[in-house]
C-alpha cells in the first residue's frame, strides 16, 4: 500500500475557532505537511482522497476506554472500532483480565497494546490494590511500568483517607488522578437515574446525589492537597455546576462526559434495554443540556467514549443483573457532532470537538497528541457530518454488540483515520 | 366476543393494557368465576397444554392459584421453585426458559426478583408468558384480581377512591393497581412513611400522602401492603413497631374509616404490623374473598393468552 497521501479540499480547524475551507494537504512518509510535495516526490504514487466539505481533524484521544483482556485478539477488536471512530489515541482503565494494580500487569498491556493495536493505547493504573479502595497501590512502580495515569475507574475509593492519601502519593510522581464520582452507600445495586422512568420500572436507584457529594470530595481535597483531579463521565446537572464554581475559584479540577449521556436521556432504558444501561446511569433532559452547556463554555474539559465491550451473554440477560457499560469509540464523533449541532454552529461544533475529544484529553494526561502540525506524523481523520450509514458492531465480533445505537442509521460518519502516519481505517 | 378486546400471547403488565382488554378479561373472570362457584366442575378448555410454573421467589397464593386454576381448565402444570432448579447451579434464566421451552411447555408463569424479567423472557422464548411477578415493577395478575374483587362489591370504579397504604416503594403490587385503577377511571392514593412513599409516583398519576388520617378518610376501598422487610435496608423505617404505631391500620384508625369503607390485602398478611389482627377478619375485609377470585382471574389470564397465541 502507498505511504504517501493527498487530502483535497478539507474543512480544517485552525487556530482555536477558524475554519479554512478547501485546504489541502499531504502525508508523505507518514508525516503531514502543508505543501506540495515536488515532482519528483509526486511520482512515488500519491493516494489522492477527496475530503470536500468534510472536516480533517487531529486523531481523537480518548479518555477513558475499558478494554478488558489483554488477548491479542480483543486488542484487535479495540483497535478496529477505535479507528473506525476516529480515534488514534487510548486510555485504558486498570480494569484488564487482571487489575492493573502490580507492574505486570502493566507490562501486559503495554506489550499486547504494541503487538496488537494501530492505535496508541496508553495504560492507568489503580489507586488502590485491586481498585477496592483499602491499600495503596504501588504508584511508583507502576510508573515505572508506563502507566500515565491513576484510578481506581470503574470503581471509586469510598474511604476519603485512602483516597486523598492517595492523591497526594500520585503527585510525587507527577502521575494525574481520574476519578469516577459515585458514593456507593447512596447508589447500592442502583440501575437507573432516580427519577420516573426507575420509579416505574421498579429499578433500584443512583441517584445524582451520588454522584455530586463525591465531585464536591474531589473538588475540596484538590483544593486543600494542590493537586489536579479528573472527574470521568460526568451526567449530572449539580456536578457541572459544583466543577463551574470550582474552576472560577482556580481549583485544579477537569471533567469528562461521554457522548452517550450527551444525547440520550434515561427514557433510553424503557423495555429493560440493558444496551442502555451506564454507568453513571443516563439522567434527565435537564441534565444532558447542562452537560452540554458545561462543554460549550468550558466547564467540562473533555469527552471519553467509556468504551466496554461486553459479550452479549453477560450483558443481554436481567436489566438489574446485567453490567453496566456500552460501546462508545465507534460512534463517538457522530454523537457528540449530532449533540452539539442542535445548539451550536458549524464553526463552534468542530471547535468544540477538537478541543474536548483530542487537544484536552491530551493535555489534561501529558500525552503530546492532538492537534495537526507540519512535519508530525500524521494522527488524523476525515469525517463526513453528512454521511448516513447502519451501525452493525456484530462485524467486528458477533458476541459484542453492547451499544443503545446497535442496528440504528447513524447521520456522520469517518471515513478515513491516520494513526502515528499509517491508514488504518477507511471506508 | 371476548377475542375482539383480546389480542395478546403474553400478559406482563397493566401498564401498556387498555382498559378494554382488561374489562374483556374480567368479564372471562365472571364467567369462570361462575363455573368454580359449582364445587368440583372442571372445564376442558385447555386439556392438553402443557403449563410451566417458574417460580423463582417464595410464594403460596400465586403459585397454588395458578395450579388450581390451571387444573380446573384441564391443563398439565408443572411447578419449578428456585430451590429445586437448575438456576441455583449457576444456569441463567435464558438458558433454563430455552430448556423449558424445549421440553414442550404450552406456556411459562414466572416470578423472579428482577424487574423487567418477564419482558426479557417474552422476548427469548416464543410461548406465552404470564408474569406473576418481576421485582418491583409488576404483578398483573394480582392487581387484576383485586380490581375484579372492588368491582364485585364496589360496582363500576369510575370516580372511586382507592388508598393503597404500605411499602409501595418496593411493591408491584402498588405498581401494577395504580394502572389498572386508573384506567378504569378510579382515583388512587399511596399513602405511608416519605421513604417508601416518595413524592416521584405523583408523576406516574397516584396521589401522594405520608398522613394515616387523610389517606382513610375518603377512601372508598383502602388496600394494605406488607412491610417487605426482607427487601429494605434498615434505613426506611426505624422499626416495625414504629410503623404499626404511625401507619398500622389498628381498631382506632378504623373509625376514620366510612361505614361502607372495604380493607383489601394481598398477602401474606403479618397481623399486628400493617393491620390489627381483628380487622383482617372483621366484615369489611376481603381478605379471603380476594384470594379466592384469584383462581378465576388466573383461569382468565391463561385461557385468553393461551388460546389467543394458539390462533396466531
Amino acid at each position: 500500500m502507498t505511504t504517501n497521501f493527498h487530502i483535497r479540499g478539507g474543512k480544517l480547524l485552525s487556530g482555536k475557532s477558524i475554519i479554512s475551507e478547501n485546504t489541502d494537504l499531504w502525508i508523505i512518509d507518514g508525516k503531514i505537511t502543508f505543501q506540495s510535495p515536488s515532482k519528483t516526490k509526486r511520482d512515488l504514487a500519491l493516494h489522492e482522497i477527496s475530503a470536500h466539505n468534510k472536516f480533517v481533524l487531529p486523531g481523537l484521544v480518548d479518555m477513558r476506554c475499558h478494554i478488558g483482556s489483554t488477548a491479542a485478539e480483543n486488542i484487535r477488536m479495540i483497535s478496529r472500532s477505535a479507528a473506525r471512530g476516529g480515534y488514534t489515541t487510548l486510555l485504558a482503565m486498570p480494569d484488564f483480565t487482571v487489575m492493573a494494580d502490580d507492574p505486570g500487569a502493566v507490562s501486559l498491556i503495554r506489550d499486547s497494546a504494541s503487538k496488537h493495536s494501530d492505535v496508541k493505547i496508553y495504560a492507568t493504573g489503580c489507586i488502590t490494590e485491586n481498585a477496592e479502595g483499602k491499600r495503596l497501590a504501588p504508584l511508583g512502580s507502576l510508573k515505572e511500568a508506563g502507566i500515565v495515569g491513576v484510578t481506581d475507574c470503574p470503581n471509586s475509593p469510598q474511604n476519603c483517607e485512602i483516597f486523598a492519601k492517595g492523591i497526594e502519593y500520585a503527585k510525587m510522581f507527577d502521575l494525574p488522578v481520574i476519578e469516577l464520582p459515585r458514593e456507593n452507600s447512596l447508589s447500592k445495586d442502583g440501575a437507573a437515574h432516580d427519577g420516573s422512568v426507575a420509579l416505574k420500572m421498579g429499578l433500584k436507584p443512583f441517584p445524582r446525589a451520588a454522584e455530586e457529594i463525591f465531585v464536591q470530595r474531589a473538588i475540596t481535597l484538590s483544593k486543600h492537597i494542590n493537586a489536579s483531579i479528573h472527574l470521568t463521565s460526568l451526567s449530572s446537572r449539580g456536578s457541572v455546576e459544583l466543577v463551574r464554581i470550582a474552576k472560577q475559584n482556580e481549583v485544579r479540577i477537569s471533567a469528562d462526559v461521554t457522548p452517550h449521556h450527551l444525547l440520550l436521556t434515561e427514557e433510553s432504558i424503557l423495555g429493560y434495554d440493558t444496551n442502555a444501561k451506564t454507568s453513571p446511569p443516563l439522567r434527565q433532559e435537564e441534565d444532558r443540556i447542562a452537560l452540554i452547556e458545561g462543554l460549550r463554555d468550558g466547564t467540562i474539559d473533555a469527552i471519553c467514549s467509556s468504551h466496554q465491550p461486553i459479550p452479549n451473554h453477560e450483558k443481554n440477560i436481567e436489566f438489574d443483573l446485567s453490567p453496566a457499560g456500552v460501546l462508545g469509540l465507534s460512534t463517538a464523533l457522530s454523537s457528540v457532532y449530532k449533540a452539539l449541532s442542535n445548539y451550536c454552529d458549524e464553526k463552534e461544533t468542530l471547535s468544540v470537538i477538537t478541543g474536548t475529544m483530542s487537544t484536552a484529553p491530551s493535555n489534561i494526561m501529558g500525552l503530546g497528541k492532538g492537534g495537526i502540525e507540519e512535519g508530525k506524523k500524521a494522527d488524523l481523520t476525515i469525517y463526513d457530518p453528512q454521511k448516513n450509514w447502519i451501525y452493525t458492531p456484530s462485524e467486528d465480533c458477533s458476541e459484542i454488540i453492547n451499544s443503545p445505537f446497535e442496528g440504528k442509521t447513524i447521520t456522520g460518519r469517518v471515513e478515513t483515520t491516520f494513526a502515528n502516519g499509517k491508514l488504518i481505517h477507511t471506508i | 366476543m371476548e377475542m375482539k378486546s383480546w389480542s395478546r400471547k403474553s400478559l406482563l403488565g397493566l401498564e401498556d393494557m387498555n382498559r378494554e382488554e382488561i374489562i374483556c378479561l374480567l368479564d372471562k373472570a365472571k364467567e369462570f368465576q361462575k363455573v368454580l362457584s359449582q364445587k368440583g366442575s372442571v372445564l376442558d378448555l385447555l386439556k392438553g397444554k402443557r403449563i410451566i410454573n417458574l417460580f423463582m421467589e417464595p410464594s403460596t397464593r400465586t403459585r397454588v392459584a395458578f395450579e388450581v386454576a390451571a387444573k380446573t381448565l384441564s391443563a398439565d402444570i408443572i411447578s419449578i421453585a428456585e430451590s429445586s432448579s437448575s438456576l441455583t447451579k449457576g444456569e441463567t434464566l435464558r438458558d433454563t426458559a430455552l430448556n423449558i421451552q424445549a421440553l414442550g411447555a404450552d406456556a411459562i408463569v414466572i416470578r423472579h426478583s428482577s424487574p423487567g424479567s418477564a419482558l426479557f423472557l417474552s422476548k427469548t422464548i416464543d410461548v406465552p408468558i404470564i408474569n406473576a411477578g418481576d421485582g418491583a415493577h409488576e404483578h398483573p395478575s394480582q392487581a387484576l384480581l383485586d380490581i375484579f374483587t372492588l368491582r364485585e362489591n364496589l360496582g363500576a370504579l369510575d370516580g372511586k377512591k382507592i388508598t393503597i397504604l404500605g411499602d409501595i416503594l418496593f411493591s408491584r403490587v402498588a405498581r401494577s393497581n395504580l394502572w389498572g385503577l386508573k384506567k378504569l377511571g378510579a382515583s388512587v392514593t399511596f399513602a405511608g412513611p416519605s421513604t417508601l412513599v416518595p413524592e416521584g409516583f405523583e408523576k406516574l398519576g397516584a396521589k401522594v400522602t405520608h398522613n394515616l388520617h387523610r389517606a382513610l378518610e375518603n377512601a372508598d376501598a383502602v388496600m394494605l401492603l406488607r412491610i417487605q422487610h426482607e427487601r429494605q435496608s434498615s434505613s426506611h423505617f426505624p422499626s416495625l413497631s414504629e410503623y404499626t404505631k404511625i401507619f398500622g391500620l389498628s381498631s382506632n384508625q378504623e373509625k376514620i374509616l366510612a361505614n361502607k369503607t372495604l380493607i383489601l390485602h394481598p398477602g401474606p398478611i403479618n397481623r399486628g404490623v400493617e393491620i390489627d389482627s381483628t380487622l383482617a377478619d372483621c366484615s369489611r375485609s376481603l381478605i379471603l374473598e380476594q384470594v379466592s377470585n384469584g383462581v378465576a382471574v388466573r383461569m382468565a389470564i391463561l385461557y385468553l393468552c393461551c388460546t389467543s397465541f394458539d390462533k396466531k
